[in-house]
């Protein structure tokens, strides 16, 4: 920042220019990044480190008839082997949720049964990996094998078997048929509204389980410090809740647990959950030693979290002229073996993917069943990805049914500024949510700018594909997500000034890699008017920071920016009131930028930051220093339009993505650079969603492909043209104006895919992901041989 | 991941290779780029024989055939002249498609061989090409045909040899002669779904004099689809021969249903990239299909 004072511009409301928002700075946590510094949870050492293990189960279903650890607690170098009989048996979720936590409890440390290959049966620390490997090996179970379900749709059937039929977890919906959660919610009535409706549409969808891969996996260490407090360094995105959970299943006081959130490597929603802590700090607790547990990648595949495959049932009506009166959404998804995010992601799934339209009539129903599965949790998108595949894949069949262009049928009926989504209203986290009134809205000129990217109007109508087996087409699809979960989400902030007038600012927030820590600093500068340099900030550490529910739900920049924002405006108030008896002159006539307090009059006195700091500390005797706490009511939508060009060779049914313009309505974009990179990260993983990840699970619910070079994510090579587009907005409930990014990109690319094949070569793909052999199919069933041959010898 | 690896050696010839392989008695693994090693991560080997500098890193000529040491990576045969010369280059472009740059800056066309993986990207050019492999032990060395090698790669029959050489013959040249390879992958970094190498050489009349098709991951071992080649024998390459053809490697090879493809998708995958490897050969010499 090299603006001086006279730098400063004032348009002609007479709004200060931002100085420090909506700019493009660095990040701030970025050269000890780049540079190998001692960032994550893995670059301590900490002396006298054991290695922790977990011996997974071998088996979908099964329970302990006997365990003997008896060799390998003999092992030399072993210090700690746990079993369920070794532990305090307390029924919790590990969805790292505000309590009390909508999620079943329905998880135990250890326990004597096992309910997916991959569930914990023992745990074990030693002097090396490998001796805790050997110890693992040495443990003696028997298991009594019992039936499995895998596929969930038989999960509900009479006589499945029951999964959970211990008596003691809760929140269950109903155990006996391994319903983890139900959803039923309507507005208005459908039954009248389809009876309205010149046309009814409706169709099955399908998706997958896909895995997060974060660049880290999950990693924990935990230590006895010097007053025998258990402390916890771990790749988490919850820090607060992660506290809470581990306390109360470990029965110690929250007084005695510290957990310290590092740099991570990369949430997506796998590391919103309580997952390693818990075994790590037991070992520890046994074995008085520090334990360090990182999943391999193998583990981290089948043994982390990953997304609720769904099947989605969408039907809608509409009028003769492409008005939806009706939409309905019948979802059976599973949350595999623990219902970890299950009702939650699964509401998320009707509630923000219906109200997109301004339908008077709606209807979300779904169950959550349990499978003898790797455990779904929240992932980026959560829950919208599956839907909004649903529904824009058949807005835009709708559409072509009609005779309409996909966009006009999207202008037409997309919700607008004004709007109040009452879905919403009636399907909160868990319970009753609050209405979402559209504040802001950026929509329109989201579709419009990406369709020109693309070049959409032209392509639309004619695309140079001849006789060739590469076949070109363009599709696109209109999104939405939130910006914090409303009324349940909220954050703290505290600010203290130093001696050189720089502050330090504490926030509860997590930094997952997406930037939080240099959006609050921005937002802190330019509130205080000082340089992003002057702000030094600290996170995700209860003893030291504020609490705040961690980084999910698109939350931090709208919440825990709100409560920065209020902190520094607190302290702001602190330094013009000094200021003022320094200056001689109304807090009302001055004001503060570039680390200078100055007077608004033609008097034009000031005095510096560094001055007024050492006036406060060894004259006034103060310390300046106020915090805030901060929540919304509502959750303001972030928009996002999605256009994708694709290359489908019909001869292979490989898919190429050739261009994908996405352009997301953010509110105001903090920092443009890093809105961009969040937009394009979200594409690269929602690129994948379409085309190639899934993790597959044999007949006996061993995961197949838990590596990369079976499961495929997107690479660099793979990655298509991308235009990126930010369509700032003002929200009135956000820290300038901003609401969130980090998600709603994801939504897009696997309906826009789908729907660009369709106009490339005719064919709708209703499964996630889209295989070439997938394509191929539908175009050998769209096709018959003969007219294959007919066109061969054209 | 080994750790069981007792000692990792770096012999400096392959006598001294080989006397280590002898004293390992099978719980010792040759390793050179460890591409597939260490992915692999065999827990019984006890002695890793790092290879790379016994002297195999080499693209020669000797009379009329290429040879080519076992060590040499695939980022050295992607930008060896002699290699871009030979057969149209067919062997450089299918380095090229095998992994990311920077597994071809470590793995190794022997690795790539001695690993004996049904889709070896380079197994089919090679196939394509009639090379053999040069196999030494204690007592030996002896020339093997490559199909013969890779049939046996995944026993114990070569666990006491070393492949330290590729033997290249001198391909058919001339203005007739053309090459081509093809792969599918899910990603652009992936092993092969189905990769296909062929070559062709046509007389002045536009028939098929010589040709070779070779096709990876849709059997045990990288196959050459002999019926095929058979079949094209003095014939016009028309589209009724190419779908001719096509049917006809459909029904010679024999792939498996797994977590990247489904059987059916793979055979038919097969035609279409033997027709299109044929459709590249042909639209090289100009005749018009």
């Amino acid at each position: 920042m090299n603006g001086d004072r006279a730098g400063q511009s004032r348009d002609r409301q007479g709004a200060v220019s931002r100085l420090v928002v909506g700019r493009n700075v660095r990040k701030v946590d970025g050269v000890k990044l780049v540079t190998g510094g001692a960032a994550f949870t893995d670059d301590v050492h900490i002396p006298g480190m054991l290695h922790g293990k977990i011996l997974p189960s071998p088996h979908a279903h099964a329970r302990i008839r006997r365990i003997d650890t008896s060799k390998a607690k003999a092992l030399a170098g072993v210090h700690a082997v746990l079993t369920y009989k070794d532990v305090p048996r307390v029924p919790h979720t590990t969805a790292g949720q505000a309590w009390p936590e909508p999620s079943p409890h329905d998880t135990y440390l250890l326990d004597s049964k096992v309910r997916f290959v991959g569930d914990r049966v023992a745990a074990v620390a030693a002097e090396s990996r490998a001796i805790a490997e050997r110890a693992l090996k040495l443990i003696e179970v028997e298991y009594e094998i019992l039936p499995a379900v895998l596929d969930m749709e038989q999960a509900m059937a009479a006589g499945a078997p029951v999964i959970h039929d211990e008596p003691d977890s809760t929140k269950i919906y109903d155990r006996q048929r391994n319903i983890a959660g139900y959803i039923l919610r309507e507005i208005g009535s459908v039954e009248q509204g389809f009876a309205e409706a010149d046309h009814i549409f409706e169709r099955q969808y399908r998706t997958q389980r896909q895995q997060h891969c974060p660049i880290e996996p999950h990693v924990t260490i935990c230590w006895l410090d010097a007053d025998a407090r258990l402390v916890i360094r771990t790749s988490t995105q919850v820090p607060y809740h992660c506290r809470r959970q581990v306390a109360m299943i470990l029965q110690i006081p929250v007084s005695r647990v510290h957990v310290v959130k590092p740099r991570i490597g990369g949430g997506f929603g796998g590391k919103q959950e309580m997952l390693l802590e818990d075994i790590c700090g037991a070992l520890a607790l046994a074995s008085r030693r520090p334990v360090k547990i990182e999943y391999t990648r193998e583990e981290e595949f089948y043994m982390a979290r990953s997304r609720h495959p769904q099947i989605l049932r969408m039907k809608m009506g509409v009028k003769r002229d492409g008005t939806v009166v009706a939409s309905q959404l019948t979802v059976l998804a599973t949350t595999g073996a623990y219902g970890s995010h299950s009702t939650t992601v699964q509401g998320n799934t009707g509630s923000k993917v219906l109200p997109l339209y301004r339908a008077a009539h709606m209807r979300f129903e779904c169950h959550v069943v349990y499978t003898n599965a790797p455990v779904a949790g929240a992932f980026r998108g959560y829950g919208c990805p599956q839907g909004f595949f649903a529904q824009e894949t058949l807005v835009d069949e709708i559409a072509c049914e009609l005779g309409m262009d996909p966009m006009d049928f999207h202008r037409n009926n997309v919700i607008r500024l004004g709007d109040t989504d009452l879905l919403s209203a009636q399907l909160g986290e868990g319970k009753e949510g609050l209405p979402r009134l559209v504040r802001s809205c950026g929509l329109p000129q989201c579709m419009e700018s990406a369709a020109r990217a693309i070049g959409w109007t032209q392509k639309r109508k004619s695309l140079p594909n001849g006789h060739s087996h590469l076949r070109r087409g363009v599709g696109m699809a209109c999104t939405m997500q939130g910006s914090g979960i409303a009324g349940v989400d909220w954050a703290s902030a505290f600010l203290k000034m130093n001696e050189d007038g720089s502050f330090f600012l504490q926030v509860g927030a997590s930094d997952v890699g997406a930037g939080a820590d240099t959006v609050l600093s921005q937002i802190a500068a330019e509130t205080l008017g000082v340089t992003l340099d002057k702000v030094i900030i600290t996170s995700g550490d209860t003893d030291i920071t504020p609490f705040d529910v961690g980084a999910y739900a698109s939350s931090t920049t709208i919440i825990s920016g709100g409560a920065v924002k209020k902190a520094a405006a607190r302290v702001r108030s602190q330094v013009l009131e000094l200021a003022s008896k320094m200056l001689d002159a109304p807090v009302d006539q001055l004001d503060c930028a570039n680390n200078e307090i100055f007077t608004t009059c033609a008097c034009r006195k000031s005095v510096s930051m560094t001055d007024l700091a050492m006036q406060a500390m060894y004259k006034e005797k103060l310390q300046i220093m106020d915090g805030a706490s901060h929540f919304n009511t509502d959750s303001p939508p972030p928009f996002c339009a999605t256009f994708a060009e694709v290359e489908v060779d019909t001869e292979t049914g490989q898919v190429r993505v050739v261009h994908l313009a996405t352009a997301v309505d953010p509110g105001t974009a903090i920092n443009p650079m890093q809105a961009e990179g969040q937009v394009e990260g979200a594409v690269a993983q929602g690129l994948g969603y379409a085309l190639t990840e899934e993790l597959l699970l044999d007949a006996a619910g061993r995961p197949v492909n838990p590596n990369f070079l079976d499961y495929k994510m997107f690479g660099a090579q793979d990655m298509p043209k991308l235009t990126t587009i930010l369509v700032e907005t003002d929200e009135p409930l956000g820290p300038y104006g901003a609401k969130s990014i980090s998600e709603v990109p994801i939504n897009g690319p696997a309906p826009a895919i789908a729907n660009a094949i369709f106009h490339a070569v005719g064919v709708r793909i209703r499964k996630l992901p889209i295989r070439p052999e997938d394509v191929l199919r539908a175009l050998h069933a769209e096709r018959p041989a003969n007219l294959e041959e007919e066109l061969l010898t054209q | 991941m080994f750790d069981k690896v007792e000692a990792f050696y770096r012999p400096a010839n392959v006598r001294e290779a080989l006397r280590l392989l002898q004293s390992g008695k099978g719980q010792a693994r040759v390793v050179a780029g460890g591409t597939d090693v260490v992915v692999e991560g065999d827990d019984s080997v006890r002695y890793l024989i790092d290879i790379t500098h016994a002297g195999l890193s080499y693209i020669r000529r000797r009379g009329t055939a290429s040879v080519i040491g076992a060590t040499t990576t695939m980022a050295e045969l992607e930008a060896s002249d002699a290699m871009q010369a030979l057969a149209g280059g067919l062997l450089s472009r299918a380095a090229r498609w095998c992994g990311s740059a920077l597994v071809r800056n470590l793995a190794t066309l022997g690795g790539n061989m001695a690993n004996g993986s049904p889709a070896a990207d380079m197994a089919t050019p090679l196939l394509v090409l009639d090379a053999s492999v040069v196999m030494v032990n204690a007592r030996s060395r002896h020339k093997l045909p490559l199909a013969e090698y890779l049939a046996g790669a995944r026993t114990k029959r070569h666990a006491r040899s070393l492949l330290v050489e590729v033997v290249v013959p001198e391909p058919p040249n001339g203005k007739g002669c053309r090459w081509s390879f093809q792969k599918l992958g899910r990603t652009a970094v992936d092993i092969s779904l189905v990769n296909v190498a062929a070559g062709l050489q046509l007389d002045s009349r536009g028939r098929v004099k010589w040709a070779r098709i070779a096709l990876g991951a849709v059997a045990p071992a990288p196959m050459r689809a002999s019926g095929a080649e058979q079949r094209m024998k003095g014939r016009i390459l028309d589209q009724a021969l190419l779908a001719e053809i096509g049917a006809e490697v459909a029904r010679e090879v024999s792939p498996i249903s797994d977590a990247r493809a489904s059987a059916e998708y793979r055979r038919e995958i097969s035609s279409v990239l033997t027709r299109r490897a044929l459709e590249e050969c042909s639209a090289h010499v100009g005749c018009s299909l």
